[in-house]
């Protein structure tokens, strides 16, 4: 598996090289990475292509992909150029404690769209791009789990 | 290394039972507390908690109602009723929740039982923090220029504090309802977004205005009184790493404070609380300018979360003192003057990411090593693969470190940082990891706009840092199954066997 590609965000990454790493406990992904001189404990989730390695407390998304996933993604992206309507999902549980616009507004991007509480915060959810609001999935007051649907900008 | 300058053990055991009322690392704590003096601890559970930790750390644990904390944790007749249901003779409120709500300390004094903090008339005169900021004034001691906003929004009053302003809860604490307002324009809407924040968190919109003052520290003053009114001033604790007006990191003594600012902010811590009948414990919170002059802000009638950081200088067992003193024992000398002793410094391990924001995480602990040693305490609300609930607090957990001086205790937690790996979800961990290298704070040269100015979303990524991480992720990946995220595979027994082969193997 030599022809590995690695990216680390949107760069490709070399991997360092005269350091290895041992698993430390494989069931939770606890691991060591060592030069012989020195070592560094890491964490290491996953699996497939999609990998989290927490290094120093920072958890740093990594893509580990054969050519045949990368031919396969490119793919993907290319087809979600000409994608149409966008839905705007719960990236937390929480409640909607505020609704700011109606369906049929037309908002800038970054307008403040709701707000959710969660964790005894209020955060904001603001529109991805600029477009119109043709649905609203949610109402004030509202529970809502990750992932789930609030409203969908054209 | 631990110390204690008090006798650990009270002649006579204070209560039978006490129930506490509260959940997650708070509750543990008060649970070992509760342990050390012999009194059999009661939990109390929502039904999301029906398996946490506090539950299994009690004796037994009382169901108080749905997951919603409106609706459990907060629910006086419900932490009424489990109390005497369980034949609990006192309740601690911890802190947050019911803590300082002079409606519930009345309900359980009424229930017969005893309330752990202090009488519920200094609760009430000190929960609203204009009436507090007023009797602080009263006595002498120094506010920042501020006014009332009534139901009428009066505006003028604030654009002649001038800018910048601050916008607080007036039932409010710990930062939630806070807006920085830098001009005019902006007014109108913050005053509408802190009210309504304010009424969401404590049933009550009406907010003030101070003068910012900036830059600041934070720095607190730990009281500690029995019911005889002897008084405790247990020194001070710097509390100016925040992001959202919440503390991050905790420590004492304060870098930024010398003897004669010590003196003068315990002098002032005094004269606010004897102001009402005062025992328990309780913190009064200051911000100091850059002169040293310093400006009252609230007195918390609690114990706080970072009490820990004065236990570890002074040697005192808070929780167990408020508890003592409750049972109505008094404090001895060595407790209304304690030596202190060295640097404490403690960080809050919260469930946020501190490269967006500080955003809440919600999710899945997996992995979970805290770190251990030598000045090392830990204190834990959660474990290994467990749900966080979006209900609560985000706090996982308090790392605190206890050494000889500040470069001691900041090489201490350094190395404990290292030791401590949470997986399944981002922490506040890689901000913590980077701020002890952080020249300033070494120093001890930042103010509370270390996060906002030094931080921001956190700094880019090394060059060798990608390269370590990209050669981690290839090799789990290559290592195949074995390397699996906890969720996607549940373990067998026999995989436990392997893993205790391999690490057998790895200690040679």
């Amino acid at each position: 598996m030599s022809e590995l590609e690695v990216r680390v965000g949107d760069e490709v990454v070399e991997p360092v090289d005269g350091w290895t790493v041992e698993m430390v406990d494989a069931g939770h992904g606890l691991a060591r990475l060592t030069d012989g001189r020195r070592s560094v404990p890491v964490l290491v989730e996953g699996s497939g292509s999609d990998w989290v390695v927490t290094l120093r407390g920072r958890r740093i998304p990594v893509t580990v992909r054969t050519w045949r996933e990368r031919l396969m993604a490119e793919a993907a992206t290319a087809a979600a150029a000409h994608a149409g309507p966008v839905t705007i999902k719960a990236t937390l549980p929480g409640l909607v404690v505020a609704l700011q616009v109606a369906e049929g507004d037309e908002v800038e991007e970054g307008a403040p769209l709701l707000i959710i509480e969660a964790m005894k915060m209020q955060n904001e959810v603001r529109a991805p791009r600029a477009g119109k609001v043709i649905e609203i999935a949610v109402a004030s007051g509202q529970a809502v789990a990750t992932g789930a649907p609030l409203l969908r900008l054209e | 290394m631990s110390f204690r300058t008090d006798s650990p053990v009270p002649s006579a055991q204070p209560f039978r039972r006490l129930l506490v009322a509260n959940r997650g690392e708070i509750a543990i704590r008060v649970i070992r507390a509760c342990r050390e003096l012999g009194i059999s601890p009661i939990a109390v559970h929502s039904d999301a908690d029906v398996d946490a930790l506090h539950v299994r750390a009690a004796d037994r644990s009382e169901c108080i109602g749905p997951a919603p904390a409106t609706e459990s944790y907060l629910s006086i007749p419900s932490v009424i009723e489990a109390a005497q249901r369980s034949g609990a003779e006192a309740v601690h409120p911890g802190y947050g929740f019911l803590s300082e709500n002079p409606e519930f300390a009345r309900a359980v004094e009424a229930a017969g039982l005893v309330f752990v903090g202090p009488p519920a008339a200094a609760l009430e005169a000190l929960g609203n923090k204009v009436a507090a900021r007023r009797t602080a004034e009263e006595v002498g001691v120094p506010v920042a220029p501020g006014a009332t906003l009534g139901e009428d929004d009066d505006v003028a009053a604030v654009e002649r504090l001038g800018f910048p302003v601050m916008l607080k809860a007036a039932a409010g604490g710990g930062g939630r309802g806070m807006r920085r307002v830098d001009e005019a324009g902006q007014l109108g809407e913050a005053i509408a977004t802190a009210r309504r924040e304010a009424q969401a968190a404590f049933g009550n919109g009406t907010i003030y205005a101070e003068r910012l003052i900036s830059p600041a520290r934070h720095v607190e003053v730990q009281l500690l009184g029995d019911r005889d009114g002897n008084l405790a001033v247990l020194g001070e604790r710097d509390c100016s790493i925040q992001r959202r007006h919440q503390k991050l990191v905790e420590e004492s003594p304060s870098p930024a404070v010398d003897d004669a600012t010590r003196a003068a902010l315990f002098e002032s811590a005094r004269r606010v609380a004897v102001t009402v009948d005062f025992h328990n414990a309780a913190t009064v919170e200051f911000l100091l300018d850059a002169d040293g002059h310093h400006y009252f802000l609230e007195m918390n009638t609690r114990l706080q979360v970072e009490h820990g950081v004065t236990e570890l200088v002074t040697g005192l067992d808070l929780v167990a003192w408020q508890i003592r003193v409750a049972a109505g024992e008094a404090l001895p000398a060595q407790v209304l003057n304690p030596p202190r002793h060295g640097h404490a410094i403690e960080v809050r391990l919260y469930a946020e990411d501190p490269y967006d924001g500080f955003r809440p995480t919600a999710g899945r602990v997996g992995a979970w090593r805290m770190p251990e040693g030598p000045g090392v305490r830990v204190d834990a609300g959660t474990e290994a693969d467990t749900d966080l609930r979006p209900e609560y607090d985000p706090l996982l957990a308090k790392l605190m470190v206890h050494a000889a001086d500040r470069p001691a205790a900041i090489a201490r937690l350094r190395r404990a940082l290292d030791e401590t790996l949470i997986g399944g979800l981002q922490t506040d961990a890689g901000f913590l990891r980077w701020l002890v290298d952080e020249p300033g704070f070494a120093a001890g040269d930042y103010d509370t706009s270390l996060v906002t100015e030094r931080w921001g979303n956190g700094p880019a990524l090394t060059a060798e840092e990608q390269a370590l991480v990209a050669l981690t992720a290839r090799e789990a990946r290559v290592a195949g199954p074995a390397a699996r995220a906890p969720q996607a595979r549940p373990e067998e027994p026999a995989s436990a066997w392997g893993r205790l082969a391999r690490r057998e193997a790895l200690r040679r």
